[in-house]
């Protein structure tokens, strides 16, 4: 059932509207047989019950009641019983007995009794044989006719009935209904899909804009069009997105100003710094500096990343990953890289270079050393980088990735780091429609996922 | 005139500009700072300057603007002092016409290891190859975009460089069939201060070789000149 149900507003609007079709048919269908049916009897019953009438005073005046043509019985539909011809498979019909019994009453001709009901009598006679026989040639199925009967008991063990051939009951009906309800679908589902698709359309270029909705400035307004409570949905939606827009350009103003307004005196301290004499001290004063410097960069580069700079371009992977690794290596650091094929993928390479920098450095810092792979996975391309640190608690991989959240808890400055590494090459990754994964090596060590796709 | 080489020092920040200034005279230059570009446009006409050491952010005329004068009227190298690390700025600072760009907070060491190398690169050469940060030269189906460090093959893909590789591909692809020892190599590529061993070169080249040889282990482009150094051996295009 789920299966059959379509997810499109068109699709919806149209089952709806054919089983809403369906159903009015089939109540219409029913109502109008029934009329039908009433009317029917009504017609076949009044001169039945006149002909029964008829038969009976001809009875009592001692006239003869069947009239026979040649020698046929019954061509008029009045027959002589000593029982009443109504059968058990036949369907009483108490309306129609009633109303012959107030025709009597009115008439005040005494009856003994009055029974009247529908089906097939079987007589046996050739009539019957002749009829079916000319309906198997015409190629006729719909078997012999029902026959209505009403019978009047005028003495003990003496019945005159009339009979009556009654329309067919049509069995057809279902076939008529389908057939009917399939036009009337074929003449409505052109205006339904029609406006199906004018109030779906807008809608989907709107899903369409908020789906890839990532940064302010990509991509242009949505097209106002469709029924009016649609547009008035997209005119709220370009609103929001030029109100976003301008809180973005407002908030990048301001990361500008403070960048720059913070490296400035950075600068000047470090030039200072070289007035230092005691060299130890004199390094240790610039590494401060420079890791302030990092920090700020993080900080720019985390709040920046809705609205990238940078174009995406295809990049060979394995010879970033390479220049990253040697860079490392050219400081001396435990890192080392396993032989990576080419694999180009469309990235931002400055930011994925910083992603990937700020993982080997973790690995680096916590974990003493870094071994870096790539391999293909899942339609993309994952770098796994290695370390032979002492992992993290299962419960703290996930708060790892929040921003300044380090493993111990004194957020001492000892190790370094501000814990926003793993937060902006989470974003990053994420940003890139990929993402990055923390676990616990089975034999000790950390390994880093990153996946992107291709 | 003395030997020694006249920086002319532009920048409105005066915490960095006397520092920096005091420390680039004790590094052995002669130094002029100023703290705008008009000044800065006065002293150009009036001493000759070797090398300008320009911040991109001043209020009145910027450094981009002075840069792009400096760049029409003269072949005086400039080195920008910049606060953003933005991409973009980087780039545009190099279309200027700059020949290299140092990011704050700087090391006063680096900035003089760069400057040291840019003077030698624009007097030994003669020819001024002097922007070689804002050109792209192709050879043997890449391109290398000095200007935005990164190379490019021959169906459009970026292939990343580390400072080390980049550097050493610049020094072989300005001189293409010139043999450069590994002594050339080194001061070109890290400056005169550098400490490394000639084993770094070896490594750099072997790195360089696995990203643009066919075969790295039968190396077409950058040969191996046994007792003399490397070459490369491919024409180049400035492009």
């Amino acid at each position: 059932m789920r299966r059959l149900w379509p997810s499109s507003l068109s699709g919806q609007i149209a089952l709806l509207m054919a089983i809403a079709l369906l159903v009015a048919q089939a109540i219409n269908f029913a109502l109008a047989l029934r009329e039908r049916e009433r009317l029917v009897l009504t017609q076949v019953s009044a001169p039945t019950i006149a002909r029964l009438i008829d038969a009976v005073e001809r009875d009592r005046a001692g006239q003869p009641v069947e009239r026979r043509f040649h020698h046929l019985p019954a061509w008029r539909g009045i027959r002589l019983n000593q029982q009443s011809v109504i059968g058990p498979n036949m369907r009483p019909r108490k309306d129609i007995a009633d109303r012959a019994r107030a025709a009597f009453a009115e008439l005040e001709i005494p009856v003994l009794r009055i029974e009247a009901a529908e089906g097939d009598i079987h007589r046996g006679d050739r009539l019957q044989r002749m009829t079916q026989a000319r309906r198997a040639v015409i190629g006729d199925d719909r078997g012999p006719r029902p026959t209505l009967v009403v019978t009047a008991q005028v003495a003990p063990g003496r019945w005159i009935s009339a009979t009556a051939k009654l329309p067919y009951r049509d069995n057809r009906f279902i076939f008529w209904l389908i057939a009917q309800t399939l036009i009337l679908y074929a003449v409505m589902l052109v205006p339904v899909l029609w406006i199906g698709r004018r109030i779906a359309r807008p809608l989907q270029q709107l899903t369409g804009a908020v789906e890839s909705f990532r940064s302010a400035e990509g991509g242009t307004a949505v097209p106002e069009s469709g029924p009016g409570d649609v547009r008035r949905l997209i005119a709220a939606y370009n609103g929001m997105r030029t109100r976003i827009a301008g809180m973005l350009d407002e908030k990048d103003r301001m990361l500008g100003a403070i960048g720059h307004d913070l490296r400035t005196p950075l600068a000047s301290l470090r030039l200072r710094v070289e007035g230092i004499d005691d060299e130890g001290e004199r390094d240790r004063a610039a590494g401060t500096i420079e890791e302030m410097n990092r920090t700020l960069d993080d900080i720019l580069s985390l709040a920046r990343l809705g609205r990238p700079s940078e174009a995406e371009t295809r990049v060979d992977l394995g010879a970033l990953l390479d220049s990253v690794v040697d860079d490392f290596q050219a400081l001396g650091a435990d890192v080392s890289l396993a032989e990576a094929p080419r694999t180009t993928v469309t990235i931002r390479p400055t930011l994925i270079t910083r992603a990937v920098r700020n993982l080997i450095d973790n690995a680096v810092k916590y974990g003493g050393r870094a071994v870096v792979a790539v391999g293909s996975e899942d339609g993309g391309v994952v770098t796994t980088i290695d370390d032979d640190g002492p992992g993290i608690p299962e419960d703290r991989i996930e708060a790892m990735f929040q921003p300044f959240t380090r493993l111990e808890e004194s957020r001492s400055r000892e190790t370094g780091g501000t814990g926003l590494g793993l937060a902006l090459a989470r974003a990053i990754a994420l940003q890139h429609g990929g993402r990055l994964t923390l676990a616990n090596r089975e034999g000790g060590g950390l390994r880093a996922r990153l996946w992107l796709p291709v | 005139m003395t030997d020694r080489p006249h920086l002319l020092l532009v920048d409105d920040e005066r915490s960095i500009r006397e520092p920096l200034a005091s420390y680039l005279q004790k590094s052995g230059f002669r130094v002029t700072a100023v703290a705008d570009a008009a000044a800065a446009r006065q002293r150009l006409q009036g001493y000759a300057i070797d090398l300008v050491v320009l911040d991109i952010m001043m209020p009145g005329e910027d450094g981009l603007s002075l840069c792009r004068h400096i760049r029409e009227t003269g072949e005086i190298p400039v080195i920008l002092l910049t606060a953003k690390s933005e991409e973009t700025d980087r780039i545009v600072g190099l279309e200027m016409g700059a020949d290299d760009y140092v990011l704050k907070p700087f090391s006063p060491r680096e900035l003089v290891a760069r400057i040291k190398v840019i003077l030698r690169r624009a007097g030994g050469g003669g020819s001024r190859q002097s922007a070689p940060e804002s050109s792209s030269y192709g050879f043997a189906g890449w391109v290398l975009k000095a200007g935005e460090r990164i190379l490019v093959d021959s169906e459009g893909v970026t292939v990343p460089l580390s400072t080390g590789e980049y550097n050493l591909l610049l020094a072989l692809v300005t001189r293409p069939n010139h043999v450069l020892s590994r002594d050339q190599l080194l001061d070109i590529t890290q400056g005169r201060e550098a400490n490394a061993f000639d084993r770094a070169i070896d490594n750099q080249v072997s790195r360089l070789r696995r990203k643009i040889e066919v075969d790295p282990k039968n190396p077409m482009l950058i040969k191996t000149v046994w007792g003399g150094g490397y070459t490369l051996s491919t024409e180049v295009a400035r492009l």
